[in-house]
């Protein structure tokens, strides 16, 4: 465990709990702004989408990384497959596994 | 006895783990792979399970292990991590009222205790019964005991699952496929979509910027979309 991974969770941790209990712990709430509460809204989807784009289009999975590279990187179309998955089954399972299995097709195909 | 006091507190408790339970079966997977996926990145067992007793909130624990494992800024980690636990203060705000005045540790356990599902029971169930604080901090702490006690259970399962299985099985993977999940489900509306679009065009677009800068900058891109999209309609 080296200091700056301690350094990250110990305050992860600190941040969510300050959300969490932000509230709870304040003995005069308060409303929350109007504009606040509308752009919350708003926070989920964009938040999640910008954090899928790089794990789609960064770095090596592990089959790459163990057995080398292939000339069409699997994880972009790995992805499309879940999604379709998703909005077809509105299933996270199904989706989970359809991602992960053309994940693997698509690499296997290539070598 | 009916007016025995610990016997209502006790079958309040029990309350709140029956009303939880229809809810377990969906944390179980993200459990397992918020142990995993950590694994797979290289990091030990303990460090895996260290993200759910510190956070205890699957998603950002997710994101965290992922961008810990892409060496960004300790800022972009703390930001991501803050923008998807942001919803905790909306349910916080909704549920203090209620838990006003317990005793500050309670308080705090009932902060770090809080999440989506003992958020939708509690928010369900106290208005409609007429029970007094103790009652309410009892079906609180069964309903969030046993969440956590499946949670840290999967976490750590899944941590040692994951030691074992190789890495060409690519199990970190399933982080972006996790929350590609997630993000599909939140696409309520027009302006939803227009949110999550942007968010990814923006943070394809800063993939290159140092510190997983994109990151934020779709993410903030993706809200002021949302918001924009939604005042030019009404």
């Amino acid at each position: 465990m080296t200091e700056q991974f301690i350094w990250a969770v110990a305050l992860a941790g600190l941040v969510t709990l300050f959300l969490k209990s932000a509230f709870i712990e304040g003995q005069h709430y308060f409303q929350l702004p109007q504009w606040f509460i509308d752009a919350l809204e708003f926070v989920p989807p964009a938040i999640l989408c910008a954090l899928v784009i790089p794990g789609i289009f960064k770095g090596d999975v592990g089959l790459v990384r163990e057995f080398g590279s292939v000339p069409i990187d699997p994880k972009p179309i790995a992805a499309l497959i879940a999604a379709m998955t998703f909005l077809t089954t509105k299933k996270t399972v199904p989706t989970l596994l359809a991602g992960m299995a053309s994940l693997y097709l698509v690499f296997w195909v290539q070598i | 006895m009916p007016h025995d006091p610990n016997r209502q507190l006790q079958s309040r408790a029990l309350q709140g783990m029956r009303a939880m339970t229809p809810l377990l079966p969906g944390i179980v997977p993200f459990g397992l792979i918020a142990g995993f996926t950590p694994v797979s990145f290289g990091f030990t067992w303990f460090d895996a399970w260290a993200g759910s007793l510190l956070m205890f909130a699957g998603a950002s624990q997710l994101a965290a292990y992922q961008l810990m494992n892409e060496s960004a800024s300790l800022w972009v980690i703390l930001l991501t991590v803050a923008a998807i636990n942001l919803r905790y203060l909306l349910y916080s705000a909704s549920i203090a009222p209620h838990l006003a005045n317990a005793d500050r540790l309670t308080r705090l356990l009932a902060g770090y205790g809080l999440t989506d599902q003992i958020y939708a029971i509690c928010h369900r169930d106290y208005p409609t019964h007429d029970w007094d604080l103790q009652e309410r901090v009892a079906y609180y702490a069964g309903g969030s005991c046993l969440i956590w006690g499946l949670w840290q259970a999967c976490t750590v399962l899944g941590a040692f699952v994951g030691q074992i299985i190789p890495v060409f099985w690519s199990l970190e993977f399933m982080i972006p496929l996790t929350f590609l999940a997630l993000a599909l489900n939140t696409l309520k509306s027009r302006s939803h979509q227009t949110a999550a679009m942007t968010g990814a065009i923006v943070s394809f677009a800063g993939l290159t910027l140092p510190y997983n800068l994109g990151l934020i900058l779709g993410g903030v891109a993706g809200i002021i979309a949302g918001v924009v999209h939604q005042r030019m309609r009404s």
